[in-house]
């Protein structure tokens, strides 16, 4: 309580004290230009500070981008973005063993080469309940892994093996069609054990305290303020990187300073783009793009029995006032987001065609008289004659809390309801969100690989996940189909009859699926965007030779 | 020398006597008579002075007047700058959007007199949305629709990007936050992965209103849903215009106005009024009690305000989603009066050593008496001025905890939160964050001027002046 309130108002001095950076000029000469092209070097900002560069450990997005810079898993993207080989050169997936063939030229950035005891050691930490990884679920795939994230067994227990330096064996639990996207994952990266038991504590804490196998090193790191990446030279595909070094001299969470400074010419990239810094883009006819980072948004019930939002009636009442499309286009009013009407986002692919077109999503109908309908049902059901007022849990940003309102002015207008909202801190939402402390909440849900099912276990019993404590035995046995094979007509058959039972059940109710305007430096190309990992990539980014 | 004057009786007469002295041919004037007459001279206070009552009355007397619910949302009639009700044409509920297929094939025919336009328009286009269609590039992949404010200058330039959409849809709804304004829609075909030009056609739009919903705002008379369809009615108007989700910029500042004026005369009063007791008491009794007692008055200055409202807030078992205006204000009281207690005390200690104090009290003048006929008429002048001074600093403490989001719980309006909504949209609507900033300004300023003007007339060394 204390931290929400301090911390709320350290960020507003820290506002403060952002504008005053944003307006000095930057540290250094190199740095002041988005595009240095005689050190072949770039310059990009950051939302915020990193909190933790521990491929173990992190869970943020920022850091996920700086680790997809300066570490490299077995798999990875290429250019297009289709999945390819990264550290693995070779690879065989059956429906219950995975082996990789490492290739002999991967080196960490003090020259040592990257090997299978590399990737053992880091997936065993990330199981290990001590590091308290946020992660250590995906760990499950393996045998015994379920045990030892629970701590009932040893983490060398884990199905994976090095069968020598450069052949990596893993034994699955269940088939995994993903399996191959799934070891992208930035928890999956390699830790070197000499490495990290030397660092201890410090470990990833600081420039020194890191060791990259991936396309840059990490090479300054003034904490809050400034970061910068050179290119790695012991990278061994080294020649397909381009930049020599990529800077990082703002940290803003501002759209609009992010804005000016792209403008000033001192990044290659502002994203993220609210409706005043796209008007200024299009008055300045800055070229716009957009780019749908595949975030579901939603609001989630609370299914526990002494919540009255387990009532199916009280819930469907809702379902039938609440019109995403009106929220996303005259409330949120930013193009690139796209009405939610699923679980499951509209880019996921299905078997031929998008899933999305294959298993349509059943449409809601919106129906004030139908919803007082239910709302009468629902208080019969649950004995009481007025509906006390519930509780929306919600990040405390601008955004959310807009939408929030709207939200609370349509459940007053169209069905009498009160909803009273609690505006918490990100990781105080969380722990709400754990401890079951709400009737609703506004969540959100990021894929974490490229498959349906990273949604999909996401209302499964149990998934800790599952906040609002939905058990449904239809969906849980609906998600074991899908995980029983990898057959994708049969998965996503299940996949399709999982969107009906959320829409039926009113598990939750689909908001939007999140998109970002931005806007591109015109002098260098090969930036990737990604719904993967981190977002953006400029592993393969160059600058354009001037014409 | 015989010429000596001897004095006679008759030279001994008093002279005339005077029945009337000294006479006072002007009124006699009471000390606060002649505070106010200096007050009335003094043009700047005066003005302060209405300025207070005028906002008194626009907070007290405004929401009888203006009736509109501050929490409103008129979702057609988003962050609308200030001015009357505009002008909108009823539409249905839900735009039948054509379908695809026949549409291109209509279309096909409908293009075949070969205008060579590439981006049509289909039907009207109003605020509730529009339907934009395009002729099939050969082999396109995709087509990405842009929309734009300017007139576009080059493929760069097509503004926003709206949507991508596959090479089977050659139409697209867009019903994205539209204005009633002019805007240039362009649609750019991909083909093998590159751009191949683009067309771009101009769309005036007009406001709109879905039916359903000018009915439940009253804005129709019922009847028949068909002959209503297509007229112009007129929107709600908002004089002062509308925050990003359409409230009524007026009503909530009407509102938020009492959230501000409560705390802001309220926790005044309290504190002010504590102040007097404790700082007059000490004064009077003096000594080791009053060593005491300004001991303990300076460690309360000392204590964190912002910190102490945290504490009282989780004190009060304020849960979250609730306003946190009680514990504001009982924080403001118990933290506040010990610069009120200072003034008096000192006033007083000086007061009790008059000649005319101690004259009373060797009359028999007992302690009632000295407090009422001598120490509070004097200490009254600078309670006053410190009232008036704490008023615009308990607005403004108010405005900032709400800024930060301490004070009132959405839906409640505050100047404050206001401030905070405002501040995002800035650039694009500054009227938002202008009128809150605006009225808090004015506010301060005018009861920092009145406080002025109240010490200066209340300063009785310049009493002789007027």
């Amino acid at each position: 309580m204390i931290t929400r309130h301090l911390n709320r108002t350290i960020r507003a001095l820290a506002l403060c004290s952002m504008v005053v950076l944003a307006a000095s000029p930057g540290s250094g000469v190199a740095q002041d230009i988005a595009v240095d092209r005689a050190r072949n070097e770039i310059s990009i900002v950051m939302t915020e500070e990193p909190q933790w560069l521990n491929t173990v450990r992190a869970t943020d997005a920022v850091s996920f981008i700086v680790l997809d810079h300066i570490t490299e898993g077995l798999m990875s993207y290429d250019q297009q973005n289709r999945l390819t080989g990264g550290v693995a050169e070779r690879w065989e997936l059956t429906d219950t063993r995975a082996t990789f063939w490492l290739r002999r030229d991967a080196r960490w950035s003090d020259g040592k080469p990257v090997t299978a005891h590399d990737f053992v050691f880091a997936w065993q930490q990330v199981a290990d309940p001590r590091n308290a990884a946020e992660y250590s679920f995906f760990m499950r795939a393996f045998t015994n892994g379920e045990q030892i994230t629970q701590g009932k067994l040893d983490p060398t227990l884990l199905g994976v093996r090095a069968l020598d330096d450069y052949t990596l064996e893993a034994d699955l639990t269940q088939p995994t069609a993903y399996f191959l996207e799934l070891v992208t994952f930035i928890s999956f990266r390699p830790v070197r054990e000499d490495f990290y038991r030397a660092q201890g504590q410090a470990y990833a804490a600081d420039v020194q305290n890191m060791i990259s196998n991936g396309p840059f090193t990490l090479t300054k790191w003034v904490h809050g303020a400034e970061l910068r990446m050179e290119k790695n030279p012991h990278y061994w595909n080294r020649d397909a990187i381009h930049l020599s070094a990529i800077n990082v001299p703002y940290i803003t969470s501002d759209a609009n300073a992010r804005m000016n400074l792209y403008m000033d010419n001192k990044i290659v990239m502002a994203t993220g783009l609210d409706s005043s810094a796209t008007k200024t883009a299009m008055y300045n006819r800055q070229k716009m793009l957009s780019f749908s980072d595949g975030t579901v948004f939603f609001i989630e019930f609370n299914h526990r029995p002494d919540r009255l939002t387990r009532n199916l009636n009280l819930r469907r009442a809702m379902q039938a006032v609440f019109d995403a499309a009106e929220l996303t286009y005259k409330v949120i009013g930013l193009p690139g987001n796209i009405p939610g009407v699923s679980l499951f986002p509209v880019w996921l692919d299905g078997t031929e065609k998008k899933l999305s077109e294959e298993f349509p999503p059943p449409v809601v109908e919106i129906d004030a008289d139908k919803a007082r309908e239910y709302l009468e049902l629902a208080r019969q059901e649950l004995g009481i004659d007025e509906f006390p007022p519930l509780s929306l849990l919600l990040s405390d940003t601008p955004s959310s809390i807009k939408q929030a309102e709207y939200f609370q002015n349509v459940m007053a207008r169209e069905l009498g309801l009160q909803v009273i909202l609690d505006r918490q801190i990100f990781k105080q939402r969380l722990a709400k969100m754990t401890a079951g402390d709400f009737d609703m909440v506004a969540a959100g849900w990021g894929p974490d690989y490229n498959d349906p099912m990273t949604f999909a276990d996401l209302f499964a019993s149990w998934n800790l996940n599952n906040r609002g404590r939905y058990v449904s035995e239809v969906y849980d046995n609906h998600v074991k189909r899908a995980q029983s094979t990898t057959n994708t007509r049969i998965r996503n058959r299940a996949f399709g009859d999982l969107a009906q039972v959320i829409h039926d059940d009113v598990v939750i109710l689909p908001q939007y699926e999140r998109g970002y305007i931005y806007v591109q430096d015109a002098r260098v190309d090969g930036v990737r965007r990604r719904r993967f990992g981190g977002d953006p990539n400029y592993n393969y980014a160059f600058i354009k030779p001037e014409s | 020398m015989n010429d000596t004057y001897d004095p006679v009786s008759g030279d001994f007469e008093p002279l005339l006597t005077v029945t009337d002295g000294e006479q006072i041919d002007r009124p006699s004037l009471s000390y606060w008579q002649d505070v106010w007459l200096r007050l009335k001279s003094n043009t700047r206070a005066l003005a302060s002075l209405y300025m207070v009552l005028a906002l008194v009355t626009f907070t007290l007397a405004g929401p009888l007047i203006w009736s509109v619910d501050p929490s409103k949302q008129d979702l057609e009639q988003i962050s609308q700058g200030p001015g009357l009700g505009q002008k909108a044409i009823l539409v249905p509920d839900r735009l039948p959007v054509p379908s695809i297929n026949s549409l291109t094939q209509s279309m096909a025919e409908d293009r075949a007199d070969g205008s060579g336009q590439r981006l049509d328009l289909l039907g009207e286009a109003h605020t509730e949305g529009l339907t934009l269609s395009w002729l099939a590039v050969a082999n396109a992949d995709s087509y990405t629709i842009y929309r734009h404010e300017l007139e576009p200058s080059s493929i760069d330039d097509l503004g926003l990007p709206l949507a991508q959409v596959g090479p089977g849809q050659l139409s697209y709804h867009d019903s994205l936050s539209l204005e009633a304004t002019t805007y240039y829609y362009s649609v750019m075909p991909i083909v093998a992965g590159q751009p191949q030009g683009y067309a771009s056609q101009r769309v005036e739009v007009v406001q709109a209103i879905a039916l359903s919903e000018a009915r439940y705002r009253g804005l129709v008379p019922e009847g028949d849903d068909a002959s209503l369809l297509g007229s112009t009615i007129r929107l709600e108007a908002h004089p002062l215009g509308t925050d990003s989700l359409g409230r009524d910029m007026l009503a909530r500042l009407m509102w938020g106005a009492r959230t501000s004026l409560f705390i802001g005369i309220i926790a005044p009063l309290f504190f002010v009024g504590f102040g007097l007791v404790y700082g007059g008491f000490a004064g009077y009794v003096g000594g080791k009690t009053d060593n005491a007692l300004m001991r303990f008055a300076d460690f309360v200055i000392a204590l964190p305000f912002l910190l102490f409202m945290i504490l009282f807030k989780i004190a009060f078992g304020i849960g979250p989603g609730e306003s946190g205006i009680g514990p504001m204000l009982v924080a403001l009281v118990l933290l506040s009066w010990p610069a009120t207690a200072r003034l008096v005390r000192g006033q007083v200690l000086q007061i009790r050593e008059e000649a005319y104090v101690a004259a009373a009290r060797m009359m028999g003048g007992g302690a009632n008496y000295l407090v009422m006929r001598h120490m509070l008429p004097n200490v009254m002048g600078v309670l006053l001025v410190s009232l008036t001074f704490a008023i615009p600093s308990a607005i403004f403490t108010e405005a900032f905890l709400s800024f930060i989001g301490m004070g009132v719980v959405p839906p409640t309006p505050s100047w404050g939160s206001m401030c905070n909504d405002g501040i995002r949209t800035m650039l694009s609507h500054p009227h938002e964050l202008i009128f809150p900033a605006l009225f808090i300004s004015a506010t301060v300023l005018a009861f920092n001027l009145l406080g002025d003007g109240l010490r200066d007339a209340m300063d009785s060394r310049l009493r002789s002046d007027s």
